[in-house]
């Protein structure tokens, strides 16, 4: 019996893998179990190759997961074109189309012997018990009820839901090609039973969303009452869900002409009192970064997420990347601090986003979620969020005495000033992108300008402070250390209990925090660190160097870089942990040897 | 509304010096605003005033009003944005030719086709000033300036026949040559409930031809109200808008007698709609539900 198992899947565009995956993933949540899944695609709208990796667990999943145990090819083609993001090893369970004619002993998978190989004559069993080959994934939904046990009884309740409104026939015609799936599964068992274990959570209440929903849901909760954007993939959705609901919260939202306009609505909505984001992925990111230099300046509370794909310019649209990272820390020309935060999965990018609000809020500025197409797209069950524990900051708005003679910009201990907006009488003010004094009017004085800086970057000072934005886990004292952020995060947690297990001392930093670089943090984590990765999707080593601009890096500290689309695996970062022990251990024994 | 007190146009002059060049007539225009705000009435904390960037872009600082001087070219939807968060302000947007129709010239159209209620004025004077005299969107083709020194390759744009070509509801045209008239047409732009747009022929003594200045500018303007023209008329008022650059035209060209729908009235209506059984958005996750 299995605990943990990882389905991927591929096809052409029609085919409807993502939709069997949906169904699957459905179906455990509805079973108890916890789920994540994954989607990829090709560019193409219509037609291209699509797949999903669906990860079904008796517990919390921190990541996708590595190599496959499940991979099922509706043909070889389409399969082989997501590479590394669908790797078989020789554990997995190789399901394809039989109707490919290609013998179980010459399936194109070079240098790997799978556990098992099997054909299916899936479109024919789809055409003769469907009457279409479109049945194909409820056929392939059927085999993995009966091979694997998931979603006996769930994913035709699902399926039936789903289909409710377009009548019986269909719903009977994908009842057949599910039992014609199922009933193969049982005629042909499997030479290693991979039935997974019950789940003893089943029947409770089960949240399933991705991160583009999640991270737009988080902002409405957090008080966001305005959306400025324009549709760019991969986070289009954002900005869709804000078209679905902001307006029940008395908020708007404006697809604007272009990226710079969608964040200019957003600077606007926030001069004007207003809680106001944006969403955008690389190239939107590199057109809005005038405005965020003058959100900056004008010390305006702003969210831009950033869902991240694969750079630089058009890059790879569908794919992830951590590349963004330089862009959004020092994503306009002057010298200011924007803080730049990074979720590590759909279920913290609720946390992330709020958090990325109240700091907004409070040192009134903008404020750069870095998400990525994973986090964005994938889906994973949740187990409901008690939205009461969530404290929600708003701006400081001048009052009473600060409303005599309003200075706008005054210099206070702490560097924030209260802040006023249109409508509020007494509080009228010259917002500006020129340098200005302290009631906003213009100004070229030196002195002035290097006061302001000041203002404007001293003010952040408590945030590097702020150690609940980073996670440490595993040895508090290990000599052998992790950092990872976003989604790779995922992987580096798995990474870490896989070689605690092995018996390696290893911790793991995981900075919610990215910018600004909170030195403390990092030299307190460093003390006892002689070796260590930095894991990152980057090609340039963006956090490796990002860190090492800031803070004096321990000399065994060494980068784990790879460009997106090229997913890290657990079993690759343990391999890199064993490679760090062996060096410790020889540099150790080099100390005891005599000098000669 | 809160327009019970009195307001007088000095009201609307903030403590800010003007730094522009003697005689430029950005002072007129200035002077044209605080008149009309001071006949609407609306008190200053609850007028949001938005420009780019450009000599006529310091406008907002030296009015009494939020005022919010931006980067180049992205006065408008900084301003959509402010009017959508609080749709009762009165909100004007400013600045010249070059921040309009040059660097923010994607803006105008969109905001046109949206109707918002907000009025935008342009100081058009042919010329970039602040950066010392290059060519400029308005400029006349054959132009020299140090950046034509063989004279200007290409047509200038038509700021009246490209807002009135997109369907703006209000089109007028002003001058400093008539502070009066400048100021009742700003008046008239404010009022009108949708988008308005005001192109003010305004010189630059430092950089403009002579023929641009206020002496030349006399010379060829002609009062659209004493010509008998029919504001109504968006035709007949798109023929007119041909002559920019040859007639300076003053007074409202074009005035939809059926003003539409404006984007933020109808985003009001919509948010009183969809927030009657909108559920607490603590509960918002609830969304995400599956059973």
């Amino acid at each position: 019996m299995r605990k943990d198992l990882v389905f991927g899947m591929a096809g052409s565009g029609g085919d409807g893998i993502v939709s069997a995956g949906e169904s699957l993933l459905q179906a455990a949540a509805a079973e108890g179990y916890h789920g994540v899944m994954t989607k990829s695609f090709g560019s193409q709208i219509r037609g291209g190759e699509s797949s999903c990796r669906v990860r079904i667990s008796t517990t919390p999943i921190l990541n996708p997961g590595g190599n496959l145990d499940v991979a099922v090819a509706l043909n070889w083609e389409d399969f082989l074109k997501f590479g590394a993001e669908l790797p078989v090893s020789g554990t997995t369970v190789v399901i394809y189309e039989a109707a490919t004619k290609i013998l179980e002993a010459d399936i194109p998978l070079v240098g790997v012997t799978p556990l098992q190989v099997i054909a299916v004559p899936i479109a024919q069993m789809a055409k003769e018990t469907a009457g279409t080959e479109r049945a194909k994934n409820t056929v392939v939904l059927g085999l993995i009820a009966g091979w694997f046990g998931i979603g006996a009884v769930a994913v035709m309740k699902g399926i039936r839901k789903k289909l409710a409104k377009k009548g019986e026939e269909l719903v009977e015609a994908n009842q057949r090609a599910f039992d014609a799936g199922r009933a193969f599964a049982m005629e042909h068992p499997l030479k290693t039973s991979m039935n997974v274990v019950a789940s003893d959570t089943k029947g409770q209440v089960k949240l399933i969303t991705d991160g583009n929903d999640m991270c737009a849901a988080a902002a409405i909760f957090a008080g966001c009452q305005f959306f400025g954007g324009y549709p760019i993939t991969p986070s289009t959705e954002i900005m869709q869900f804000f078209t679905d609901h902001v307006w029940k919260y008395g908020g708007a939202v404006l697809q604007a002409e272009d990226e710079i306009a969608g964040i200019g609505a957003a600077v606007g909505a926030s001069f004007a009192g207003k809680k106001s984001m944006t969403a955008t992925s690389g190239p939107g990111l590199s057109l809005k970064s005038e405005m965020m230099g003058l959100a900056s300046i004008a010390e305006l509370p702003l969210v831009i997420i950033d869902v991240q794909r694969g750079g630089p310019s058009t890059g790879l649209p569908t794919k992830t990347e951590q590349s963004d990272l330089f862009a959004a820390a020092f994503s306009a020309h002057g010298d200011v601090i924007r803080p730049v935060l990074a979720p590590t999965s759909v279920a913290d990018i609720f946390r992330i986003t709020i958090e990325a609000f109240n700091i907004a809020e409070y040192y009134q500025t903008p404020v750069i979620v870095l998400s990525d197409q994973e986090i964005a797209s994938r889906k994973e069950t949740l187990d409901p969020i008690d939205t009461t524990q969530f404290k929600i900051i708003n701006r400081l708005v001048p009052a009473g005495a600060d409303l005599v003679d309003y200075k706008r910009f005054q210099q206070t201990e702490n560097h924030i000033s209260p802040i006023s907006h249109p409508g509020l009488l007494g509080g009228t003010y010259l917002a500006s992108g020129i340098e200005h004094v302290e009631s906003g009017a213009p100004t070229n004085s030196g002195d002035v300008h290097q006061r302001m800086n000041e203002k404007r970057t001293r003010k952040f000072d408590p945030l590097k402070d702020r150690k609940d934005l980073f996670e440490v886990t595993g040895n508090p004292d290990a000599p052998i250390a992790i950092i990872a952020w976003g989604s790779v995060a995922g992987v580096c947690r798995e990474a870490l209990e896989m070689a605690q297990a092995e018996g390696i001392n290893v911790k793991l930093l995981v900075p919610y925090l990215l910018y600004p670089v909170a030195e403390n943090v990092y030299n307190d984590f460093f003390k006892s660190v002689q070796k260590g990765i930095v894991v990152e999707q980057t090609h340039l080593a963006q956090t490796f160097k990002l860190l090492r601009m800031h803070v004096d890096l321990p000399k065994g500290l060494k980068s784990l870089a790879r460009s997106g689309a090229n997913p890290f695996l657990p079993g690759d970062i343990v391999a890199a942990l064993h490679q760090l022990l062996s060096e410790l251990q020889r540099s150790h024994e080099g100390q005891l040897q005599p000098q000669e | 509304m809160s327009a019970t007190c009195e307001f007088q146009a000095k009201d609307y002059k903030s403590s800010l010096k003007p730094i522009w060049c003697p005689g430029c007539g950005d002072f007129s225009v200035v002077q044209g605003i605080y008149r009309a705000l001071a006949a609407i009435g609306r008190p200053p904390h609850e007028i949001a005033f938005v420009s780019g960037i450009g000599c006529s872009s310091r406008i907002p600082g030296y009015t009494t009003a939020y005022g919010f001087n931006s980067v180049h070219g992205r006065s408008l939807p900084i301003a959509q944005g402010i009017k959508l968060a609080n749709p009762d302000l009165l909100v004007l947007a400013a600045g010249g030719d070059g921040d309009g129709f040059s660097i923010g010239g994607g803006h105008i159209a969109h905001l046109i086709r949206r109707n918002m209620d907000i009025t935008y004025i342009v100081m058009d004077n042919q010329i970039y000033g602040l950066t010392k005299g290059q060519l400029s969107p308005t400029s006349q083709k054959g132009r020299v300036t140090c950046t034509s020194r063989f004279g200007s390759l290409e047509e200038p744009v038509n700021p009246l026949l490209y807002v009135l070509a997109y369907g703006a509801g209000f089109v007028a045209q002003a001058s400093p040559t008539d502070l009066v008239g400048m100021a009742a047409t700003i008046e008239e732009a404010i009022r009108y409930p949708g988008f308005a747009f005001v192109n003010i022929q305004s010189p630059c003594v430092t950089y403009g031809e002579e023929a641009q200045q206020i002496k030349g500018l006399k010379a060829i303007s002609e009062n659209l109200a004493a010509m008998g023209h029919n504001p109504a008329d968006r035709l007949a008022a798109m023929d007119l808008a041909q002559q920019y650059g040859q007639k300076m035209h003053l007074g409202v060209f074009y005035r939809n007698p059926e003003p539409a729908p404006t984007y933020d009235g109808l985003v009001r209506e919509r948010q009183a709609a969809l927030s009657k059984n909108a559920p607490p958005k603590e509960q918002i996750l609830d969304l995400f539900i599956k059973k």
